[in-house]
């Protein structure tokens, strides 16, 4: 697959389709590869594909799209010159795009996509949990076992049980929309599972939810790498560092992580395509997913859509129907 | 809005957002109509509810508001056509989410009630009301200073 890859970039390199391609490249660090910007035919040998491709590269689609905009503001119209971005996109970063899209954050002629079947990527907490913390030296993947190399020892482990939980559940491994799409189809993940945490945390009783909420959000310590990874954060200005209004109180108190986390979260209300890149970049390893799933979950019940599932299929939060449901309406008691 | 927390006589304050075409010309009708109902509610007047942020809502109960109640035109009725439609969908995605973090649920409530429905509006702040001084004064989410 990987040899595919850099076969379809140095093609599209070559026949000048595309300026920039964005893929991933070897990591320095073990378990990680680095999103890379190729733009000539001789870098495209670096590219990578491997189960460590845990980032969402749509992010730097829109903002290579974005930076070459805004270089442009100044030229001259009829010299202004648009930027094609070639991207590596398995099925949770075409959703991404197809968000972009229908957002009109760029149109479908500046990318050109290298549709990849994805079977997961690795969690980096989940091998930090497997080898109990130990400092993780290097990673291979030798058929479906992952071997972890640690001062003590090589440690292996079925790849399958350190698989991101967004993977293991995933309904789009495969990607949605794409210009060329390399290697077979990959087989479909335990989708049935997908919702089962949401709804072992919804019959909790209140109490325990928000002792779980507030737990969870005590880690946070508002480093933003959630918001920075995310493909859908694209404000130009972010609410959390808006001063008029002023949206998130810049102190400690817990209520101001709260709240920022309780925004940026519902702000993904039908934007969220569960690629788990803020789960994985995050710190302090908050569970942001059991909250981001909640909206999914609910956009798909209430709404019938998935984020980025359909080109087609406008965003829940962006289009309406006189018959939608509103059983949440409170309707005043007759007595009162 | 929290200096007459943790007194014995508390009443709940409660924030009302609601649409300057129907709802407010409601509570309108209903002050003009001698009606009585409990004097806990704080309106704010926005142009539609589809103008409504999800923040504001959020915002108010970090503040200190007991309770939230969002009120605009019926579906169908909306002075901008299809206003509170998309409002609609936002507010019950929010709805469930807040919820699903473990918020009381009848600390933000959501309603419908046009500008001839002054009595209507009196039943809906009264049925509020009481709701909320059921679950006595807020305690999550709120910032103390």
């Amino acid at each position: 697959m990987e040899k595919q890859i850099r076969e379809t970039a140095k093609e599209l390199l070559a026949g000048k389709k595309v300026d920039v391609i964005i893929g991933y490249e070897q990591g320095t660090l073990p378990l990680q590869a680095t999103p890379c910007f190729i733009d000539n035919v001789d870098d495209a040998d670096k590219l990578v594909w491997n189960a460590f491709c845990s980032q969402n590269l749509a992010k730097y689609v829109h903002d290579v799209i974005h930076r070459h905009k805004e270089s442009q503001v100044r030229v001259k119209p009829e010299e202004r010159t648009k930027k094609i971005v070639g991207v590596v996109a398995r099925g949770c970063t075409t959703r991404s795009l197809v968000i972009h899209l229908q957002e009109r954050q760029y149109s479908r002629d500046e990318i050109v996509i290298i549709g990849v079947p994805c079977t997961g990527y690795v969690s980096k907490k989940k091998a930090a949990i497997r080898v109990d913390g130990a400092e993780i030296l290097g990673s291979a993947v030798s058929g479906n076992d992952i071997v972890l190399t640690t001062a003590g020892g090589d440690t292996t482990a079925p790849l399958q049980e350190l698989l991101s939980d967004s993977c293991l559940t995933c309904r789009f491994n495969n990607p949605i929309i794409a210009d060329v799409t390399v290697g077979e189809p990959a087989p479909p993940m335990n989708v049935d599972a997908e919702y089962h945490d949401v709804v072992k945390f919804e019959n909790l009783p209140d109490e325990e939810r928000w002792a779980y909420f507030t737990k969870e959000m005590a880690k946070c310590m508002r480093c933003f790498a959630c918001r920075n990874t995310c493909p859908s954060c694209y404000c130009k200005v972010c609410f959390a560092e808006q001063s008029q209004p002023n949206w998130v109180g810049v102190g400690v108190d817990d209520t101001d992580v709260q709240m920022f986390q309780l925004m940026r979260i519902f702000h993904m209300a039908g934007r969220c395509v569960d690629c788990g890149a803020c789960v994985e970049v995050c710190p302090m390893g908050v569970d942001l997913r059991k909250f981001l799933k909640k909206l999914d979950k609910d956009g798909f019940e209430l709404f019938q859509s998935r984020a980025g599932a359909d080109m087609e299929k406008p965003p829940i939060l962006s289009s309406f129907a006189m018959e939608d449901r509103q059983e949440f309406i409170y309707e005043p008691e007759e007595h009162a | 809005m929290t200096e007459n927390k943790g007194q014995e006589n508390w009443v709940p304050k409660i924030v009302g957002i609601v649409c300057n075409w129907c709802t407010y010309a409601g509570a309108d009708l209903a002050g003009i109509s001698r009606i009585q109902y409990p004097p806990n509610v704080r309106l704010i007047r926005v142009p539609c509810t589809g103008r409504i942020n999800p923040f504001y809502v959020m915002k108010a109960l970090q503040e200190g508001a007991d309770g939230v109640l969002v009120s605009g035109c019926h579906p169908g009725e909306c002075h901008y056509l299809t206003g509170n439609l998309s409002a609609r969908r936002k507010f019950y995605m929010l709805s469930n989410f807040l919820s699903y973090i473990g918020l009381e649920k009848d600390r933000v409530m959501f309603t419908w009630c046009s500008a001839a429905e002054g009595e209507r509006f009196a039943k809906v702040v009264k049925g509020v009301t009481e709701r909320v001084k059921a679950l006595g004064p807020a305690s999550k989410l709120v910032k103390h200073l």
